[in-house]
């Protein structure tokens, strides 16, 4: 009954991460998943080595990418089993809900993963939850007398077929995203376990991150070049830019520390000491990372000539209104975050800027002015005092 | 003193006391029928004619009666009544019967209120219900104050009325009807009636004047022999003339489908817009001077002119038969070329071999349009350079003539005697035969070309295929290197797609009791937790 990791990789991992047909059987156990490590031979394989380096360079050209290793393949089985809780065969498993819960709880042991040590431990995660989140189901509908039968990523029984209303063209099939048709509560909870272990697949896809996320746990790859350029195309890409902003933004401002009133105490001799918890954090490098990413995505929707406001501006929602403030704390911000145009009117070889910087520029100015104009001063106000102080700190 | 027996119908009245009256969408109290009092029977005439002016005779009829009436007190009327239609109706009636002298009331069965005028807009209604006495035929008509009733004497058909009118004369035009026939209604068509006597001679005329012409015999009555009816599309004027001027025919401008008014005449009323007055089938022809309307059986049945005019012509054609054996060899010269002076576009260049290197240098200065247009046939004289002929030109701007034998300064040029026969510069084929046919004698293809070299030596066949074209014959090959695909080393990237396998009854054995294992050896906890 328990399968090998080599046919687990090849029938789960492998098609997850390069496209194709993802088997989805029985949940995996804890016990399977011990065997499966006596033989790491699998995961060792050059395709899947290569499958791997080739997601990862949709994001940046020249990815830094370990191994995979044990912390790995615990999430692919953990992402495995969390297919299983929407099978749509589940109800003819002979199994009480206390073994369902069973299951879940080993599901969430498996997704429960520590911090990433470094960006390629982060990013090998993201591989397989990026890649989980894309994935897409075909679905079969058969209309028979009594009604619409839906198979969910199964074939249609042939004796379905024939019972149906014309058998010739009773049937239609639909590609759906298993993200937005996930119907079993026990997936949408581990779901935001998954994306809990990914810190950039939460950056990529802020509106799908889960409650009490925040954009600081992701900070090390906004300071890196390469991945902060795909994360702000990322965003730009989705015509609900303003609300991913918004909903980075809210998480941030949500995320910042809360200033110290007074001189921190000791606690007492023999007191129960807090549990070990994961730090946010708090430099300033990092907050001016994530508000240097929101301000370059306005950048790139003006370059664009995408950056219209009209619906954002009767948004009531204070991350929006964070987001759309941010440009304007420039004057303030520029010395650590610097301006998205050169403020030369020449190239430092002596030639003046090109035709097209000087209209960008004029079109960038017109933006700024016209967020003036649209923004509420008590949201800049709000923004100058709670988060401009943490990034350019005066003594 | 008596009051008045008539009150203004009030704005939104809805109940009267006279019986039969209702109130319109306007508020304007209607009857059921209306009545119209005539002092005389010309007025009543001078009403229908002025209605069927303005509004179709066919509404108005089919529930109209006319009565000669005799009226309490002394003095005789005419009394129409027909039913009531909407107010609008009933105003233009009243408007028409105003204008001439006539009364109009409405009311229904034996009793009628006045019309409504400007001090009653809404109409009249009784003061009180009134109790006359009235016979079977009779009806009363209620003024503001005062009650007459009239007794019918005897009864008129409105149809038997209409037919029986008398015509009115009208005034021709000054230069004769031929001047503007549309004014005497016969631009279109004109109906003629010939009397018997006439009828031969008349068809035999407008025959030879080529008149467009259909016609039959009518059986009129009182006549012994059928007059001969014609009808005559688009008249011309000066046959118009002619038969308006002949005694014993009768010009009859058509007014309707089913009637026509005599020249010079004028029904009383408009016959266009009262089809239901002339009932059945028949025509109607109203004629003036005779003072009679003809009703023909039937409707018109024209027969074409051609079948109604006698042919007494007896010439008759000869065929000639032809002469077979005679002999037409004494007639025949022979196709030579003669020197002539008449100058001729150059079509194509005869290019000596010695010089054919001299032409390969020349090539570059040939626009492309003539460099496409031109085709080559090598002979054993030299190279045969074809440029805008008329036969098989691959260009409209070839078939113009712009070749390049127009500017190639190399050879003999060649001139073009007939589409695709090629004759040296200076000379020309003799005797000028057509040149269709000259290609005929030398018994050329559609596409062959014949070539006149040398006065002294035979023509050349050159066979379409023989020709080459000049760039094609000038440009060396070139080999191309065949393009290969690179096929990409690996598919790209897509998103899986989940495949439901098939779970069994115990796919959860196993997860019974045993705890979890821990999923990572690292100590340190999750991620928000």
């Amino acid at each position: 009954m328990s399968r090998s990791l080599a046919t687990f990789v090849d029938e789960f991992v492998f098609p997850l991460l390069c496209g194709g047909e993802v088997s989805v059987g029985p949940p995996i156990r804890p016990r399977d998943r011990d065997q499966m490590v006596l033989d790491t031979a699998p995961l060792m394989d050059p395709e899947l080595r290569f499958a791997r380096l080739r997601r990862a360079q949709e994001l940046t050209a020249d990815p830094m990418l370990d191994d995979p290793d044990l912390d790995e393949l615990s999430l692919w089985i953990g992402l495995h089993n969390t297919l299983v809780f929407d099978h749509p065969e589940r109800p003819r498993v002979w199994a009480r809900a206390t073994t369902w819960r069973r299951v879940e709880g080993a599901t969430r042991t498996f997704l429960s993963l520590a911090t990433p040590r470094s960006i390629a431990d982060a990013l090998a995660r993201h591989l397989g939850v990026g890649a989980f989140l894309q994935l897409r189901r075909r679905d079969t509908i058969v209309t028979t007398a009594t009604g619409d039968v839906r198979f969910c990523g199964q074939p249609v029984p042939r004796r379905r077929l024939r019972l149906s209303a014309v058998p010739q063209t009773g049937h239609r099939e639909e590609i759906v995203r298993w993200v937005e048709h996930n119907q079993a509560p026990e997936s949408q909870r581990l779901l935001e376990d998954a994306m809990r272990a990914s810190p950039l697949t939460c950056l990529l896809a802020p509106r799908q991150a889960p409650a009490g996320w925040s954009p600081l746990h992701g900070e090390s790859f906004l300071r890196d070049r390469g991945f902060a350029r795909a994360i702000c195309h990322a965003w730009a890409s989705s015509p609900a830019w303003i609300e991913v902003g918004g909903t980075v933004a809210g998480a941030l401002l949500a995320s910042l520390p809360i200033p110290r009133t007074g001189e921190a105490k000791l606690p007492e001799p023999g007191a129960p000491l807090a549990l070990p918890g994961a730090v946010v954090p708090t430099e300033p490098e990092a907050i001016a990372a994530v508000v240097g990413a929101l301000i370059h995505l306005h950048f790139l929707k003006v370059l664009e000539l995408d950056a219209r406001l009209g619906v954002a501006a009767g948004s009531r929602d204070p991350g929006v209104q964070a987001f759309l403030a941010m440009p304007l704390l420039l004057p303030w911000l520029s010395s650590q975050l610097g301006s998205p145009l050169s403020s030369e009117t020449v190239t430092p070889q002596g030639r003046p800027i090109s035709r097209q910087e000087a209209q960008t520029g004029r079109r960038w100015g017109e933006y700024l002015e016209h967020l003036a104009d649209l923004v509420p001063r008590p949201s800049i106000e709000n923004l100058l005092a709670a988060l401009v102080p943490r990034i350019v700190q005066t003594q | 003193m008596a009051g008045p027996l008539l009150e203004p119908v009030a704005a939104g009245q809805t109940r009267f006391r006279m019986q039969g009256l209702s109130p319109d969408a306007r508020g304007i109290a209607v009857g059921r029928e209306l009545l119209i009092v005539f002092p005389t029977l010309e007025r009543l005439v001078a009403f229908l004619g002025a209605y069927s002016d303005e509004a179709s005779l066919d509404d108005l009829v089919p529930t109209m009666t006319l009565e000669h009436a005799q009226r309490h007190g002394g003095g005789h009327a005419i009394v129409l009544r027909c039913g009531a239609g909407d107010g609008y109706a009933v105003d233009r009636l009243g408007r028409l019967s105003t204008a001439t002298r006539g009364r109009l009331y409405t009311g229904g069965g034996s009793m009628f209120v006045r019309w409504r005028e400007r001090e009653a807009p809404f109409g009249y209604d009784l003061v009180a219900p009134l109790t006359l006495p009235a016979g079977a035929d009779e009806v009363t008509v209620v003024e503001l104050d005062s009650a007459t009733t009239y007794a019918t004497i005897d009864r008129m058909d409105p149809l038997d009325l209409i037919q029986r009118l008398q015509l009115r004369q009208v005034p021709l035009p000054l230069g004769g009807i031929g001047s503007d026939p549309e004014l005497a209604g016969l631009k279109d068509m004109a109906l003629v009636l010939v009397a018997p006597g006439l009828a031969e001679r008349t068809l035999r005329h407008l025959w030879r004047l080529e008149v467009n012409m259909a016609g039959y015999y009518v059986q009129l009555a009182g006549d012994r022999n059928p007059s001969l009816l014609l009808r005559i599309r688009h008249p011309r004027p000066r046959a118009l003339e002619i038969l308006y001027g002949t005694p014993g025919v009768e010009l009859l401008a058509p007014v309707s489908s089913r009637a026509a008014v005599e020249i010079g005449f004028r029904h009383p009323i408009q016959l266009a817009s009262a089809s239901s007055c002339l009932p059945g089938e028949e025509m109607f022809l109203f004629r003036g001077h005779a003072g009679r309307v003809e009703r023909l059986d039937g409707p018109p049945r024209f027969v074409d002119g051609r079948h109604l005019v006698e042919a007494t012509g007896a010439a008759a054609l000869r065929e000639v038969e032809q002469l077979q054996e005679a002999e037409l060899s004494t007639l025949r010269v022979e196709l030579v070329l003669r020197p002539t002076t008449q100058p001729r576009e150059p079509r194509g260049v005869l290019i000596a071999w010695p010089q054919v290197e001299l032409l390969r240098h020349l090539v570059y200065l040939i626009p492309p349009a003539a460099l496409s247009a031109s085709q080559v046939v090598p002979l054993a004289e030299g190279v045969v350079v074809l440029t805008g002929t008329s036969i098989g030109a691959r260009s409209a701007a070839a078939a113009a003539g712009l070749g390049a034998g127009s500017i190639v300064p190399l050879g003999r040029r060649l001139g073009e005697a007939a589409p695709g026969v090629m004759v040296p510069d200076g000379w020309e084929l003799w005797p000028r035969v057509r040149p269709a046919l000259t290609r005929q004698l030398l018994g050329l293809g559609p596409e062959d070309h014949a070539l006149f070299i040398d006065p002294a030596s035979a023509p050349i066949r050159v066979r379409p295929e023989q020709l080459l074209p000049l760039d094609a014959a000038l440009i060396g090959r070139l080999a191309l290197s065949e393009a290969s695909l690179q096929a990409p080393a690996a598919d790209a990237l897509a998103p899986g797609s989940v495949e439901n396998r098939k779970l069994s009854r115990f796919a959860l054995w196993g997860f019974g009791g045993s705890a979890p294992a821990p999923a990572a050896d690292s100590g340190e906890s999750g991620m928000g937790q």
